[in-house]
């Protein structure tokens, strides 16, 4: 049984300093090793946890919500962040200004556990999965202005959480903005999660058909080889009743 | 006297009432009154634990096995064969049939006095044999109930280290930003501390 998200409503947001963090975006983010979230695991078809994984992760929630609210405040959310994450201090408050989607300065822990999904999608390179499984959740995390629609200045945040290429981008914006007003609503972006899946797949699909030529060429060799003795050992056997 | 035992039960179940953490050994002295599902049906006991805990507790020995080397796809609860389902199944018949027998016999012994000594001697005999015999099946089944409910030990234990040190970060933060009079620094510290408190004494319990 998989915990899937609760979606939250559109709500204004300035996105300037999202744009602003971009250009201090780093490599892909990794976990800290051996820390609590590195042993999760997110189920491969649907980028979610499981019922288990996330009663663990509410009880790791709840050692942390040391005021008994349910929340986590940006104290709290910032030192956790640090601490397993590699994300600088400007990162990590971006994060928390987006999941913070009801405007309280706290984080529930329904935003905690999409939190949690989206490290660990990273950290599985399942980022292409996990936009395709729940484009609307993540389409509206990054609708901060709450106008159905998304920005060029908004996909930045791509790269930060979801390892989205520049390259990629282009293409988005390029292929998929059929209103042509420079901006995405749902279903264009929706249509570029399934683009950017397909494209997941046929990768995989490569990768594969690489992996079993790479196994079929070294049996050809091996049969090849064992061939060769067998000749050489018959040839002899030949050449020695001839005589 | 042969209702002395439940007495002395009795007395701690009181006394250990107001503990907040659940101490284990609370659980063996309470086990003997704390049936709640001994008339339960066969086919729901085994159901109870088919149920997360029988799980749980096969999974918390996986997951100890998989602390030390995670490769790719390792987690606490993969590989969910349920072997020893039927084992645990078994016994957990058998803990509950045998402490259903005791408590039959302690209600008859408590009708029964002041009757026949002879017979109060041999039901005193039998019933010091039966708790003995409970008495060993008693720690596993308080095992089995603590890790139906909960999470497993190691995990919990990392986690709590974890928050540990999350948390000492942020009080310097809280004293930095808030200063160290401010109520939701003392809460901080209070935390802070009753953590660390749970934690020795967890590990006061480990090594004695």
């Amino acid at each position: 049984m998989l915990v899937v998200f609760c979606t939250k409503g559109a709500l204004s947001k300035g996105c300037q300093e999202v744009t602003r963090a971009f250009t201090l975006m780093s490599a892909t983010m990794k976990l800290k090793q051996g820390s609590f979230l590195w042993y999760l695991y997110l189920d491969k078809l649907y980028c979610l946890l499981s019922v288990r994984n996330v009663k663990a992760l509410l009880e790791y929630f709840h050692l942390l919500d040391v005021h008994h609210n349910n929340t986590l405040n940006d104290v709290l959310f910032y030192h956790f962040l640090h601490h397993v994450t590699s994300w600088n201090r400007t990162q990590i408050m971006i994060v928390f200004n987006m999941l913070d989607w009801n405007a309280m300065g706290e984080i529930g822990f329904d935003q905690f556990y999409m939190l949690v999904c989206i490290l660990l999608a990273q950290q599985n390179h399942l980022e292409e999965q996990f936009i395709f499984r729940h484009s609307r959740p993540v389409f509206e995390l990054l609708d901060l202005d709450g106008e159905l629609r998304i920005g060029a200045e908004n996909f930045h945040m791509y790269n930060f959480l979801f390892n989205i290429k520049k390259q990629d981008l282009r293409e988005l914006y390029h292929d998929f903005d059929i209103t042509g007003d420079r901006r995405l609503n749902y279903k264009e972006f929706k249509l570029f999660t399934i683009f950017t899946m397909d494209k997941y797949q046929e990768r995989q699909k490569a990768e594969k058909d690489k992996d079993k030529g790479k196994k079929d060429l070294l049996k050809k060799k091996r049969l090849h080889h064992v061939n060769v003795s067998l000749k050489q050992f018959l040839g002899i056997n030949v050449s020695e009743s001839r005589l | 006297m042969e209702e002395k035992p439940f007495k002395a039960s009795l007395g701690s179940h009181g006394s250990d009432k107001s503990s907040p953490d659940n101490d284990i050994r609370n659980l063996w002295t309470r086990s003997t009154l704390s049936q709640p599902k001994l008339n339960v049906p066969r086919s729901s006991v085994g159901e109870n634990s088919d149920m997360e805990g029988g799980g749980i507790s096969l999974k918390s020995r996986r997951w100890y096995n998989q602390k030390a080397g995670r490769d790719s796809d390792g987690g606490w609860e993969e590989r969910d064969d349920g072997e020893d389902k039927g084992s645990f199944k078994q016994e957990d018949l058998n803990e509950s049939s045998l402490l259903e027998l005791e408590l039959r016999r302690a209600s008859s012994l408590g009708s029964r006095l002041g009757e026949d000594v002879d017979s109060v001697t041999d039901t005193e005999m039998s019933s010091s044999e039966s708790s003995l015999s409970i008495s060993k099946h008693t720690p596993h089944r308080a095992y089995w109930m603590e890790q139906q409910n909960r999470l497993p030990l190691p995990l919990m234990e990392l986690m709590e280290n974890e928050a540990l040190e999350i948390l000492t970060k942020a009080l310097r933060s809280y004293r930095s930003g808030i200063g160290r009079d401010h109520f939701l620094t003392k809460q901080l510290q209070r935390y802070i501390e009753g953590l660390k408190r749970r934690q020795s004494k967890r590990l006061h319990l480990l090594v004695h």
